[in-house]
């Protein structure tokens, strides 16, 4: 039986379709059978960042409309073996799918996979609760803003009314530099509002913009910092324990340094 | 029909399709747009990507072509797609469907045409007077 896991954010821009790519890409690499599934029905990315939308035949609706077989939707990756996807409709709106058929959607697809991804649509509507409605858990993304991380707030006051506990958080596109300048607000400030448990920090990196336009994911690009960063929310995600990468720039290796005189 | 226009003259004929209806859209469509016609559709403007353009018979786009068109769409194999640019994410006529190569193609940079030939989707460039061959 797999898990079901939604990527949500409330705010929209914050980075919830790189997240989900990279998340499932890199459960992928680690030789996992993943469905990614496009719950923005109207303005789906998913397909256009892992490079896949020319291949899109039937969607979501279609599967929950009965008009075809779930097999005959999902769609397999380029370049992983176990990554597939599940690409939502851009000529239907929300309303097209409802929170009951997609509960059963997540249900079809637990039995054949070891992980399903669910990248959420920005907003608290209708797409908001489809999207949730058949996970068993949800990471919750934000960006050091003050907008991002009221929504976030928002999105996790409503994760705990749908009965989703423990949420966990990525804090996409930190500036150190910025950080350590006081511009921009720390991991700890956002953690201090959000008092979730923190899965992981990725660094603002033009990497992403580079990989996102070629229709590829960063993680697969070794020597990028927002990559690296990815890879080891993968391996959170699959449950081993993996030291914050955050820390080891912005703040660990800094004490460290400072303890031994650097600084 | 209309009585009120000259019948095509006789030796004619064999090119003139007059039996299907033909609609004209004078715009673009953009990312989302459907739109579904029984008949030919001529659209007077581009067709963006995540826009699908469906027809039962024949496409022309007198623009860029980039989103997802289907021709042929009750299963018309003689259906063709034609347009001033032709770079659509999948292109499907009658049960063909099909698709760009993955290692990207310049992009064209002239009028084309895609029908089937043989059984396969071809696409070659437009010349005048040859493309409903």
């Amino acid at each position: 039986m797999g898990e079901v896991i939604v990527v949500t954010s409330g705010k929209g821009g914050v980075g919830k379709t790189t997240t989900t790519a990279n998340l499932g890409t890199g459960l992928a690499q680690l030789g996992n059978k993943v469905a990614l599934v496009d719950a923005d029905i109207g303005l789906r990315n998913l397909d256009v960042v892992l490079g896949l939308e020319n291949r899109i035949v039937y969607d979501i609706t279609d599967v929950t409309g009965g008009h075809c077989r779930l097999r005959q939707a999902l769609i397999k990756d380029k370049r992983y073996e176990g990554l597939f996807l599940l690409p939502a409709a851009q000529t239907k709106d929300k309303t097209s799918v409802n929170p009951d058929q997609m509960k059963e959607l997540c249900g079809d697809l637990r039995q054949e996979f070891d992980y399903v991804i669910i990248d959420c649509p920005a907003g608290i509507e209708q797409g908001f609760k489809n999207a949730i409605a058949g996970a068993d858990r949800a990471v919750v993304v934000t960006t050091p803003e003050v907008s991002a991380v009221r929504d976030a707030d928002r999105i996790v006051g409503l994760l705990e009314a749908a009965e989703l506990r423990d949420p966990r958080l990525i804090v996409n596109r930190v500036r150190y530099k910025m950080v350590k300048a006081g511009d921009m607000m720390s991991i700890e400030d956002i953690i201090d509002i959000l008092a979730i448990d923190l899965l992981g920090v990725v660094p603002e990196d033009e990497m992403v913009v580079i990989t996102t336009n070629r229709g590829e994911a960063v993680i697969c690009d070794d020597r990028s910092r927002s990559g690296q960063a990815y890879r080891n929310i993968v391996r959170r995600i699959t449950g081993e324990q993996v030291p914050l990468l955050s820390l080891e720039e912005g703040g660990l290796m800094n004490r460290i340094r400072r303890m031994i005189g650097f600084k | 029909m209309d009585t009120g226009r000259k019948a095509p003259v006789s030796h004619l004929q064999d090119d003139v399709e007059g039996e299907e209806n033909t609609i004209l859209i004078r715009r673009t469509l953009r990312s989302g747009q459907k739109f579904y016609y029984d008949g030919n559709v001529i659209v007077m403007g581009d067709v963006n990507p995540g826009a699908e353009v469906v027809a039962t018979g024949h496409v022309i786009v007198m623009g860029q072509m980039r989103g997802m068109v289907h021709a042929g769409a009750e299963g018309d194999e003689s259906a063709m797609v034609m347009a001033f640019r032709l770079l659509p994410t999948q292109l499907r006529i009658a049960n063909h469907i099909t698709r760009p190569p993955d290692d990207e193609v310049p992009p064209g940079t002239f009028p084309e045409v895609a029908k089937i030939k043989n059984g396969v989707v071809t696409i070659e460039s437009y010349q005048t007077g040859r493309a409903a061959v």
